[in-house]
């Protein structure tokens, strides 16, 4: 019982320690030196101009990949798991496989939808008055923007994820079929 | 000259006395008709930003250099969900499967690091 309570305590400190310490290392990024506001508010309209282009070209990447991904869950893996429960085949394998997909592409949208209003309130901030919020805003647009990029590739994992489980489910039906034949 | 609509028309008792709202009852339809457009247009604004359907509107200002360039066309046909299975179906499914999603893969999306504070902001 004691050593529960130990390690349940030794758990608690750990977990307070890291997220003191990531919220230190958070900080640690610092304020901006007095030339990088400088430079912030010299280039401002350059900067944002920036921004509003990656902002629309990225909106159309959602929209066209967006589509794609879609189209491969609705009219390939669903398709093909609908075939082949139709005629009474196992498809809780491949059942697994779309779901884990339907919830990547769910993260997918909601990633977007956050990088999204992030790169906004960037853009409603004035740089020229607030470089440092600005600054802080465009960072975490950043990191928003890396997480949507490790959300696409754990899309497309799962996509190779399906063909693998469709290569052991075409194994296994020819293994069946020979013996049936 | 005589009213000849006049026995089609209800009698008014004029000794009952009518309401405000009674005499008014165009204007109050009027003000009803605004007040009810007004919720029902807040509510699907409402959903239009809250569904992150504004996010995929790319004919907001703004968005007009990009909207020509979305891939209208749908993208995946020729695999039905009917129909039985054999082996050539199956090998005919894998095949049209790898082909988009090789075409899926093709694009990174979202790599690099154009946010980069150094790239961005500090470039001087």
């Amino acid at each position: 019982m004691i050593r529960r309570l130990l390690s349940l305590g030794t758990l608690i400190l750990t977990a307070t320690l890291a997220v003191f310490f990531s919220v230190t290392v958070a900080n640690a990024q610092g304020p901006l030196s007095e030339s990088q506001r400088e430079e912030i508010r010299t280039n401002c309209t350059t900067i944002k101009n920036d921004i509003s282009q990656l902002q629309a070209s990225d909106a159309l990447l959602r929209v066209n990949r967006g589509q794609v991904y879609e189209s491969i869950r609705s009219s390939l893996m669903e398709t093909f798991n609908t075939r082949l429960s139709n005629n009474n085949l196992d498809t809780r394998g491949l059942s697994v496989v779309t779901n884990r997909y339907g919830a990547a592409l769910d993260d997918f949208r909601t990633n977007y939808q956050t990088y999204e209003r992030q790169l906004t309130a960037a853009l409603r901030i004035d740089c020229t008055e607030d470089p440092d919020g600005f600054h802080f805003a465009v960072e975490n647009a950043r990191t928003e923007r890396a997480t949507l990029n490790r959300t696409v590739a754990r899309l497309h994992q799962v996509m190779d994820d399906y063909r693998n489980a469709v290569g052991d489910f075409r194994t296994n039906f020819a293994r069946v079929a020979g013996e049936d034949s | 000259m005589e009213d000849p609509l006049a026995g089609l028309r209800p009698d008014r008792d004029e000794s009952t006395p009518v309401g405000f709202w009674a005499e008014h009852r165009f204007l109050l339809l009027i003000m009803m008709t605004l007040v009810i457009s007004f919720m029902l247009v807040c509510v699907s604004l409402y959903m239009y930003t809250a569904s992150g359907a504004i996010q995929l509107d790319l004919s907001r200002p703004g968005y007009q250099s990009v909207s020509n360039q979305v891939e209208r066309e749908s993208p995946i046909t020729g695999f039905s969900a009917s129909g039985s299975v054999t082996l050539e179906t199956i090998d005919e499914f894998i095949e049209l499967y790898d082909t988009q999603s090789e075409k899926a893969q093709a694009v990174d999306a979202y790599n690099g690091d154009p946010l980069n504070p150094e790239l961005l902001e500090f470039n001087d």
